[in-house]
């Protein structure tokens, strides 16, 4: 490195190098600069009255008054709760569980078997969330196949969704049947990085397939599960509301009604453009913060982070 | 090592990035006045000799899905564009989506000329917003100047001139018309009559005798859901016309007695009603899974014989279920039920009624549109004689023919070669079994009804005091209007909440005052104020 050469000749000389990885490089810029960065204007109608016939430059300017209604709406706190928590028990319950089928299928030995099981167990992902939310409403009915199962037990059945302490089980449940196959081949992936050289010396010290999973196994997945638990930080207010929508009902609104969902009976169907931007950013701020403090945090503890 | 790792899977990651692109749309501003020429309305023959084409904006009807996927195969809009003379251009907004396409568009700022589209009942705000914010135009020149059939209709019925007009006195649509009374009544509760003779009940007209049947149809016909009704998006989603509500005097949403404007949900009526369906459910009278009950769920309880009452409309409900019992069971018959009551004798006080002026299906001229006399012309031929025929039943010798003077239904339209319903092949060649811009004939509904028992249906529910309770379509002024949105949102979700929670005993019926309390620190009373000044102002249209 000889930092007396001028950035642009470096920067050349790399260029000359390297110059289809530049090029492959393009699109993707381009992708981000287009339909990320383009639309970040368009987030200023969060503070203005937006009509369409004025454009976005022609609209008033109202402030923080849509910030305000939101804030001092009778179900602000609810919704907030109801997302807060959501999220946390996804984070808690379903982060963990592609982890943990990728070390269960990294101990397989049988190729075939380990086929069939990531199969079966991504296939989930790519049924329509219609159709999934059509069958979990079908099997928690009073009369579905979980409550004819718990019958079989003798106890009595009841139809589930109309219960609102069964809302978020059932919401993560499902999210975890539906997405642990999927998750699970990232993580997959990386296990076949692992240097196999590293194993072979554990056997020889005598450490048990266990002790290998726990010293070399799960150390090697340790920065992937960093970012991928980084990246999910950035998400963790963005519940999505088609699933709520499908399943929730009045019922379960105390437990099920989330700042999505809520947006989209008030702003989407009230025509809000403004006041649902406005609720769109207080969103990303949110996430923003929680994603640079989760990097902070894990650069600090554990040397792994995304920037 | 670890730096493999990381890449491999920061390569794996940035492979899997689904995109999902949103674009922003910037639109054009500043609107050009139009100017009119002025004149006296003048006659169009048509069809219209033009050599422009003009762009339509409206979805296709319900009936169609799956038979048609756009409106240019249809042979009813094949056949206006002939007879009108004018060529369009049409867009449909996805099934199921439209309030979200048109929010789309809007925001897009890239209108068609015309827009199909309900702006009293899916645009926040109403239609004199629609014109403030420069949407739609004021129709009341250009009607004045280029419709003389539209403008002779509502010179002779005052009534409906008053409803399709807002506070200030503008057109805005080419108007959707229920022509007869008979058009205006066409939902109420059903019930299995072929069990209420096996039991030898009469059919009920009471809540007792409602009570008592339904637990017959339990005990002794095994119904494990005797009484269900479609609750999304709310619980018992056609209660909002009263059903059952009325009985206790009161419907879901506001109404007018002694010149007072109120909201059935905060009314002591409401807690009785709260009263009866929660013993209902707790004694197994209602779908156990009634919060969760759509259509599908109703159709195949009903079919099956789980169910044997609900609430549902003469074409869509009786017409719909009736194949489906009988299936089932040969011998099975679903008849009308009279809208339920306290003391025998009385005369409901709700149930489901219609404004002669239906707003849905209504057409408006945007403020885009290049030629809006053009657009004039051709929407005022629905309300010609010949269009009248045209848009009820068709075309002669293929959809209809004469017998007399009666216009009747060939059996392309009754008895579809194709197996199609009447409903949907009376869409293909005429719009009389929904809606668009005309006035509704009765002979249609009068052929429509296939079954007797649904004609005697009408008959059955017209029997309400509806007309003396019911508010007119009546809109907030549009400076109120997002005040008044933000207020009843609130307010509906907790109406739902509270519903539902106390009916399937999640909470008891003392809780109701709490609610109301709740009602009123939501400013209900600001909302009754806001709508108390709009009857106002729509009794002195």
């Amino acid at each position: 490195m000889s930092n007396r050469q001028s950035f642009r000749s470096r920067f050349m000389r790399d260029f000359m190098m390297n110059k289809y990885l530049y090029i492959m490089m393009i699109p993707v810029i381009g992708y981000y600069l287009i339909f990320h960065y383009g639309p970040m204007y368009g987030a200023i109608i969060a503070f203005k009255d937006y009509s369409p016939m004025k454009g976005i430059l022609g609209s008033d300017w109202v402030g923080l008054k849509h910030f305000e209604e939101f804030f001092n709406s009778y179900y602000f706190l609810r919704v907030l709760k109801n997302t807060l928590l959501i999220s946390l028990y996804t984070l808690v319950f379903e982060f963990p569980a592609p982890i943990i089928l990728a070390l269960l299928i990294n101990e397989v030995r049988k190729r075939a078997f380990k086929r069939v099981v990531q199969t079966i167990t991504y296939m989930p992902y790519f049924i329509s969330l219609v159709v999934i939310c059509g069958i979990i409403t079908d099997f928690t009915n009073a009369d579905g196949l979980i409550n004819r199962l718990i019958m079989m037990l003798g106890y009595d059945g009841q139809a589930m969704l109309q219960k609102p302490e069964l809302f978020r089980p059932i919401y993560v449940l499902s999210e975890i049947w539906q997405r642990i196959g999927w998750e699970s081949i990232i993580y997959i992936a990386a296990l076949m990085s692992i240097d196999l050289e590293q194993y072979e010396a554990a056997k020889i010290d005598g450490a048990s397939r266990l002790k290998q999973m726990f010293h070399i196994t799960l150390p090697g997945l340790l920065p992937i599960i960093t970012i991928m638990f980084i990246l999910r930080m950035g998400n963790m207010l963005n519940v999505g509301f088609e699933k709520i929508i499908l399943l929730y009902n009045p019922v379960t609104y105390e437990t099920a009604d989330v700042i999505s969902s809520f947006v989209y009976r008030k702003g989407l169907l009230e025509f809000g453009w403004s006041y649902s931007s406005a609720v769109g950013l207080f969103n990303s701020v949110i996430n923003l913060v929680l994603l640079i403090s989760a990097n902070y945090i894990s650069r600090r503890v554990s040397q792994n982070s995304l920037w | 090592m670890r730096r493999k790792v990381l890449s491999t899977s920061l390569m794996i990651l940035l492979l899997g990035t689904t995109i999902l692109g949103c674009s922003s749309g910037d639109s054009k501003t500043g609107e050009a006045e139009k100017e009119t020429p002025s004149g006296s309305t003048e006659a169009t023959t048509y069809p219209i000799q033009t050599d422009k084409t003009l762009t339509y904006w409206g979805e296709i009807n319900g009936n169609l899905i799956g038979v048609k996927n756009s409106h240019s195969e249809i042979p009813f809009f094949q056949k206006w564009q002939e007879k009108t003379g004018v060529p369009l251009k049409f867009t449909a907004p996805p099934t199921g989506q439209v309030r979200e396409s048109f929010n789309v568009m809007l925001a897009s700022g890239d209108l068609p000329d015309m827009l199909e589209y309900n702006f009293i009942g899916d645009f926040p705000g109403g239609p004199e917003k629609a014109i403030n914010d420069g949407y739609i135009l004021k129709l009341n020149d250009l009607i004045d100047q280029y419709a003389p059939n539209l403008k002779k209709y509502l010179q002779d019925n005052p009534d409906i001139d008053k409803m399709v007009k807002t506070d200030s006195g503008s057109y805005y649509v080419f108007p959707f018309v229920r022509g007869d009374e008979y058009l205006r009544v066409f939902q109420g509760p059903i019930i299995r009559q072929d069990w209420l003779d096996e039991l030898g009940l009469p059919v009920p007209e009471t809540i007792d005798e409602w009570t008592t049947t339904l637990r017959a149809f339990k005990e002794k016909k095994g119904a494990a859901a005797p009484f269900s009704v479609v609750s999304k998006p709310r619980f018992f989603n056609d209660s909002g016309n009263g059903a059952f509500l009325g009985a206790f005097g009161v419907n879901r949403g506001f109404y007018q007695e002694d010149g007072q404007v109120k909201f059935g949900p905060a009314e002591e009526g409401f807690k009785e009603y709260l009263t009866l369906f929660q013993e209902w459910y707790k004694e197994g009278l209602i779908d156990k899974n009634i919060s969760t009950a759509d259509t599908k769920s109703v159709d195949g309880n009903l079919a099956s014989g789980a169910t044997g009452a609900s609430v549902g409309n003469a074409g869509g409900g009786i017409g719909k279920w009736q194949p489906l019992v009988e299936a089932n069971d040969p011998d099975a018959v679903l008849v009308a039920a009279p809208y339920p009551v306290l003391n025998k004798g009385d005369i409901p006080k709700f149930g489901q009624l219609n404004q002669g002026y239906a707003s849905e299906g209504t057409v408006a001229i945007t403020t885009a549109a290049k030629d809006p006399e053009l657009a004039v012309r051709m929407l005022d031929y629905g309300y010609s004689e010949e269009g009248h025929m045209f848009f009820n039943f068709g075309e002669e010798g293929v959809s209809y023919n004469m017998e007399g003077d009666y216009p009747k239904f060939t059996d392309l339209l009754l008895k579809n070669p194709d197996k199609l319903a009447p409903a949907q092949a009376i869409s293909l060649y005429a719009r009389s079994s929904y809606n668009g811009p005309f006035v509704q004939d009765k002979r249609y509904a009068e052929q429509f009804f296939a079954l007797q028992t649904q004609r005697d249906a009408i008959d059955v529910w017209k029997n309400t005091q509806a007309a003396k309770y019911n508010l007119p379509s009546i809109t907030p002024t549009p400076e109120e209007s997002s005040e008044y949105a933000t207020i009843m949102n609130d307010i509906n979700t907790l109406v739902d909440e509270m519903t539902i929670k106390i009916i399937l005993g999640n909470e008891p019926v003392d809780q109701f005052e709490s609610y109301v309390a709740k009602m009123k620190s939501l400013h209900l009373d600001r909302a009754i104020e806001i709508q108390t000044a709009a009857l106002e102002r729509y009794n002195n249209r």
